[in-house]
């Protein structure tokens, strides 16, 4: 019994004493701005979520670094949320008492949505890795914002290119294959509608889950509709799962894959079998030729990073230009940063993303994606495609 | 059971009361002050924490309910939580004061719990836990694909809870809420197990064959287990709901159902008291190891990225720790601690 209590004091120190020196750091910065992180560090999407994490850290560093935002420097408050609603909340509810942050970065679609609410009372600017069309209409989520174009956008921007690049007399053929999940289902009402207007034969409807080890059976059907081009909804490892039983089954297609469902660990997972296919992104590569990849390759001492990790460092890149522009006005606040973000017109980030516009009533902050063909086990740039900022597609 | 120390009863009555001494209903008294004070010295990060807790303390006493005292395991519960989530949500946004819409949830969930405890008429142990893990899954793939009623992917948004005109829109107000409904759920539970219905429950665990001798008729005893558990998971599902403002189908998950049944067995099978602490331990644990984890990875930043991974692995550990050092749970660590004191400092 004794030795118990004992044991549960000693634990209870033990979590207890690391936390002073992080009081004692806090109060020593002046003119500084908090900046809350909530990411994916462990948990489910932890593959993706650390790149975007250490993005958005280098991000603040190099900002830092070079002079702060507006004479502020810039201090991130970062918390692992593991995916999980509640942890994020707890997160959030502690950068908003505690920290006093003028704005948050957030990841995941189950733990953005389920801040947006809390996000609009406090007026705290929540950027996220969330890119649900829903997200992009202030009139349901005032205060969120993101850098790539939303899902749906990304997917009708993709339709447009094949159809551009079809030459053919007869319609294509078009395949969608998705997790019966949140993330994998938002885009494909969009992405159907759009491609009959296009002029598609939609053929076939797949789900594959994102656990998925195998994909023969939903190939073996794919197989007799003979789709020209199919939308793989995934993640990378179901994306890779996809394309390796397509070349075991014989499936001749066109495999285009959505922000999440291909990234340079593609190359690893499905070897040559990737080949051919096309990835959707809305920032840069590692290496490509923009002019932001050189403090890139600067801050990360020429270290190659994913994709996402580029992402990660747009949208605090951005973030930052919002506080910039705020502090030109007066006061640095939620509120002021949300308002000066959405006078941002045709924003360049130094070439990392297509620019970045946002209004009061429209937080789509592009129309346009970027297509990467899959070429030699490498990300290969192959298009700028951008649709018209169609007030219809607003938050569908 | 043993009396404490000059605490005589002239009645059954008296000796089945819940609280049978008047130090006890001094210390709950207490008890129950300090927390309405809670959030006048706390601020609303630790006010948030609450909220989480005491929506867990409800779901967990519902759970604890049907597989600790009544002995029916569930692995359904998290999705009986996302049905008074839906349907209470749905009751606000067509326009229902908050107190129908909350025990719309309720019921709808009771209902829909009743319906999927069928199977326990037939089925026991680790057949009935496939079989409400069925209902988990189906369950979930409607709150994906109801969109006409569920929204689907896109979720549903409300607005905060109001009663009277009184709006409870921040962490403090909906604490006050939220503490009402828990305190008013703990002790419905605990007086429900003093009940004829409440000792049918016990004698359908220990021996169902028995019970059925002694007049217990087994499947209304279970039916009626698997309802009330569903209906104060569903009134759990509709504070969450309320209190987030936000739903979508990723928030009642299987992990959910997990994380309700981690609670009542760390906390202690069949005990109230133990599905509290349960409640308190599973949603404390992660904060606390973040907070050890924030404030190592300030001591040594380059190891931030494996005190991350680190973090999982402890709170698995503990989990594992907890089963082999307390396997009767938290509750049975408190009555150890309140008989040592008892007898300080003559301990034999």
């Amino acid at each position: 019994m004794k030795t118990w209590t004992k044991m549960l004091c000693a634990a209870a120190l033990a979590l207890l004493l690391p936390t002073l020196p992080t009081l004692v750091d806090t109060a020593a910065l002046a003119a500084e701005l908090k900046v809350g992180s909530t990411m994916d560090l462990s948990g489910p999407t932890s593959s993706v979520g650390q790149p975007y994490a250490k993005g958005i850290r280098d991000c603040v560093a190099w900002l830092n670094a070079n002079g702060g935002v507006a004479g502020n420097t810039i201090t991130l408050v970062e918390v692992d949320d593991a995916y999980n609603v509640q942890q994020g909340m707890a997160a959030y509810k502690r950068f908003v008492a505690q920290e006093k942050v003028v704005a948050v970065q957030g990841f995941g679609t189950a733990i953005v949505e389920a801040l947006v609410k809390f996000a609009a009372k406090d007026q705290i600017p929540f950027f996220s890795a969330s890119y649900s069309a829903h997200l992009a209409d202030p009139a349901s989520a005032p205060y969120n914002f993101f850098i790539a174009a939303d899902y749906s956008t990304q997917l009708r921007a993709a339709l447009k290119y094949f159809k551009d690049q079809w030459k053919e007399a007869r319609a294509p053929k078009l395949a969608f294959t998705y997790p019966d999940a949140p993330y994998g289902l938002v885009p494909i009402a969009a992405g159907k509608q759009f491609a009959k207007e296009l002029g598609f034969e939609v053929v076939g409807d797949e789900t594959v889950d994102l656990k998925a080890i195998d994909a023969t059976t939903q190939l073996l059907s794919l197989q007799k509709k003979a789709p020209d081009y199919t939308w793989i909804g995934g993640t990378t490892p179901s994306a890779a799962v996809m394309m390796k039983d397509a070349q075991k089954v014989g499936v001749k297609t066109t495999f285009f894959t959505n922000i999440w469902g291909s990234d340079e660990n593609i190359f690893k997972l499905a070897g040559p079998a990737a080949e051919g296919g096309y990835s959707l992104q809305a920032a840069a590569v590692y290496g490509q030729d923009v002019p932001g990849m050189k403090v890139i390759q600067e801050v990360t001492k020429g270290e190659p990073q994913m994709t996402h990790y580029v992402r990660g460092f747009t949208s605090m890149l951005v973030l930052a230009e919002g506080i910039k522009k705020a502090a030109a006005k007066g006061k640095v606040d939620g509120q002021s940063i949300k308002e000066a973000l959405e006078t941002l017109r045709d924003f360049d980030p130094m070439g990392l993303t297509p620019a970045i516009s946002y209004f009061p009533d429209d937080h789509r902050p592009s129309m346009a994606v970027f297509l990467y063909k899959m070429t030699g086990g490498k990300l290969v740039f192959a298009a700028k495609q951008e649709l018209p900022r169609d007030k219809a597609w607003l938050g569908k | 059971m043993r009396g404490k120390c000059g605490l005589f009863f002239s009645s059954y009555r008296a000796e089945a009361g819940l609280f049978p001494s008047a130090f006890q209903k001094t210390c709950l008294g207490l008890f129950l002050a300090a927390l309405c004070a809670c959030p006048l010295v706390l601020d609303t990060y630790h006010v948030s924490i609450l909220n989480v807790i005491l929506i867990a303390v409800i779901g967990a006493a519902g759970l604890n309910l049907l597989t600790g005292v009544c002995g029916q395991i569930s692995l359904g519960h998290g999705a009986f939580v996302g049905v008074g989530a839906y349907a209470s949500a749905l009751a606000t946004l067509s326009g229902w004061p908050f107190v129908l819409s909350l025990l719309a949830g309720g019921l709808a969930a009771a209902a829909t719990g009743m319906v999927f405890g069928l199977p326990s008429l037939r089925l026991k142990g680790i057949y009935l836990a496939i079989a409400t893990l069925a209902a988990q899954l189906i369950l979930e793939y409607l709150f994906l694909h109801a969109t006409a009623l569920t929204g689907g992917s896109n979720g549903l948004a409300l607005d905060a809870p109001q009663i009277l005109g009184f709006s409870f829109n921040t962490d403090t107000r909906i604490f006050y809420l939220i503490l009402a409904v828990a305190v008013a759920v703990v002790l419905g539970v605990a007086n429900i197990i003093r009940t004829r219905p409440g000792r049918a429950f016990v004698a359908i665990r220990d021996h169902h064959l028995s019970a059925e001798i002694a007049g217990v008729n087994l499947f209304a005893g279970k039916l009626s287990a698997f309802g009330v558990s569903a209906f104060l998971a569903g009134v759990a599902g509709c504070l969450w709901a309320h209190y987030t403002m936000f739903i979508n189908p990723e928030q009642f998950g299987i992990t959910l159902s997990i994380s309700y049944l981690a609670m009542i067995v760390i906390g202690g099978l069949g005990s109230v008291i133990g599905a509290i602490m349960g409640a308190v331990f599973i949603t404390l644990l992660p904060e606390l190891l973040n907070l050890a984890s924030g404030g190592l990875a300030g001591l040594f930043p380059d190891m931030s990225a494996s005190l991350n991974a680190l973090r999982e692995g402890v709170f698995g550990l503990t989990l594992i720790l907890f089963l082999i050092f307390e396997p009767e749970g938290l509750a049975h660590r408190w009555r150890l601690i309140k008989a040592y004191w008892k007898l300080y400092p003559f301990a034999h």
